[in-house]
């Protein structure tokens, strides 16, 4: 019983483990989709440098803004001529023609909350329109809230399941020690006292489960991440120095959980008695 | 003292184990329960434990009202008790000595006092010699000793044995219930379910008759004749 608790054991929290895994990078990596979505505040053209200087100071300073950054008409052509590459060849001549606008480049620190900055950036003096890509923005957030979602949900089912069959698998062991358990229980022993070695047995199976499991994800994700990144390039995968404490702490939690709750259930049809 | 006060057991389906029994056992008594299979013997020595409860009545043991104790509280009944079963059940993985220590170990004795009274319920029961070995390495009627044993070593005031000697041959029973009559002697009340009507005669003690749940005989000095 012991082995094939332990296999259990180890399989639940091996998924658990690869599923935490998943979760982090689908989380990093929304965070990092999130980042990329700038707004941009266009400004007048007739507005001074001092103006725009004060327009970008004023933006700064609100209290959902994480970063921001101006782009003079100068820098913005020098931008698109860079963008252009040979074909800036088109651009010739236009040089000091107001075609360009100067504008301020904003990332948030929420952007749920965009559309009130937006309609705040929108009305200081100066700015004429403001580019909000508000469909990838909606799109990002809703995105992210189900990842963030469905990972809840899926590790309370993986635990459900991970005790249902923890719970299983000990219940054989236990049935194999139940005229023992009625002896106990006939000459007076409490629940609590019959119940006590077969919790800590269950948290022994977990430790151990959670031992065998951790040392398999850690070697696994380096090599999973380091070949899903040479695929991959356009995000950066969470690195296993960063996750290794969350992700033990909760592995071993998970474990000794699933371990002491699947031996205590499973004793509890024989305490009637 | 022991009050069954109109106790009545309806299992699932309407199946009548007691009807509205009642009796009483003084303290330091010996009493048989006799009947045939399905009588409510059973049923009596499982209200006696807190193993069920009465679905009327009550059921009182040395004051304590059996069926109005919470569950985490029959524990502390059974320590009071000493149960004797026909099968010995005892734990195969133990010792003679471990058998009879662990009775004690559960109701958090210090080690001292286990080292000292074991050997000595060891050698009251005639296994003294028999300490080390385990179930499986001693004979049936040594096997319902070490239960004796067990069932003494807490100092209970009343043992409940059921079918004691079923599984023993003539002589070993004689010698089991010569046991028994000694404990009794020295104060501790025993009720005890068997089928053999020699026991029964040969001890001349209170037999209570049961019979469809109810009581049908309760003789001072009765014997085992259940055709009356």
């Amino acid at each position: 019983m012991t082995v094939a608790s332990f296999i259990t054991v180890s399989c639940c929290l091996f998924l658990f483990g690869v599923f935490l895994l998943f979760t982090l990078n689908m989380n990093s990596i929304s965070e990092q989709i999130e980042s990329q979505c700038e707004i941009i505040a266009r400004i007048d053209f007739d507005v001074s440098a001092q103006q725009q200087q004060d327009i970008y100071n004023t933006i700064l300073n609100l209290e959902n803004v994480k970063t921001a950054e101006l782009e003079t008409q100068e820098q913005a052509l020098t931008n698109f001529k860079k963008e252009l590459g040979d074909d800036a060849v088109v651009l010739e001549g236009l040089e000091g023609k107001r075609f360009l606008r100067s504008s301020v480049k904003i990332s948030l620190k929420d952007i749920r909350k965009s559309e009130e900055a937006v309609k705040y950036i929108q009305k200081i003096n100066g700015v004429a329109e403001v580019e909000n890509r508000q469909d990838i923005v909606s799109k990002v957030v809703k995105f992210t809230a189900a990842v963030k979602k469905g990972s809840v949900m899926a590790m309370l089912i993986l635990l459900i399941i991970a005790i249902f069959i923890i719970q299983n698998t000990i219940k054989l062991s236990v049935h194999a020690r139940g005229k023992e358990i009625q002896i106990m229980k006939f000459v007076g022993a409490t629940d609590h006292f019959i119940r006590m070695p077969f919790v800590i047995e269950g948290v022994m199976i977990g430790t151990l489960g959670f031992i065998a499991s951790f040392v398999i994800i850690t070697f696994g994700y380096n090599a999973v991440i380091s070949s899903v990144s040479s695929i991959i390039r356009l995000f950066d995968f969470v690195p296993l120095q960063a996750c290794i404490t969350p992700l033990g702490i909760s592995m071993a939690l998970f474990g000794v959980l699933m371990g002491a709750l699947g031996s205590g259930l499973s004793i509890k049809r024989h305490l009637k008695v | 003292m022991i009050k069954f006060k109109n106790v009545s057991v309806v299992y699932d389906k309407d199946i009548i184990g007691l009807d509205n029994v009642s009796f009483k056992i003084d303290d330091g008594e010996f009493v048989f329960l006799v009947g045939k299979t399905g009588a409510g013997k059973s049923s009596a020595i499982k209200l006696l434990t807190g193993e069920i409860k009465p679905t009327e009545g009550d059921v009182i043991v040395d004051g304590i009202i059996v069926n109005s104790l919470k569950r985490s509280k029959i524990p502390y009944l059974r320590r009071a008790q000493g149960v004797v079963f026909q099968d010995f059940r005892l734990l195969p993985n133990k010792t003679v000595y471990e058998n009879v220590a662990f009775a004690m170990e559960i109701t958090g004795k210090k080690k001292k006092e286990i080292k000292r009274k074991v050997p000595k319920i060891l050698d009251i029961v005639g296994l003294g010699e028999r300490a080390g070995n385990y179930p499986n390495e001693i004979s049936g009627g040594e096997q319902q000793r070490v239960s004796i044993a067990r069932a003494l070593v807490n100092s209970p005031s009343l043992i409940i044995a059921d079918e004691p000697t079923g599984n023993l041959d003539v002589e070993t029973s004689a010698e089991v219930m010569s046991l028994f009559e000694e404990i009794n002697k020295m104060g501790t009340t025993i009720v005890m379910v068997t089928h053999s009507e020699k026991i029964v005669n040969d001890m001349q003690k209170r037999v209570i008759q049961l019979e469809n749940g109810c009581i049908v005989r309760d003789e001072e000095k009765g014997v085992y004749n259940l055709g009356i």
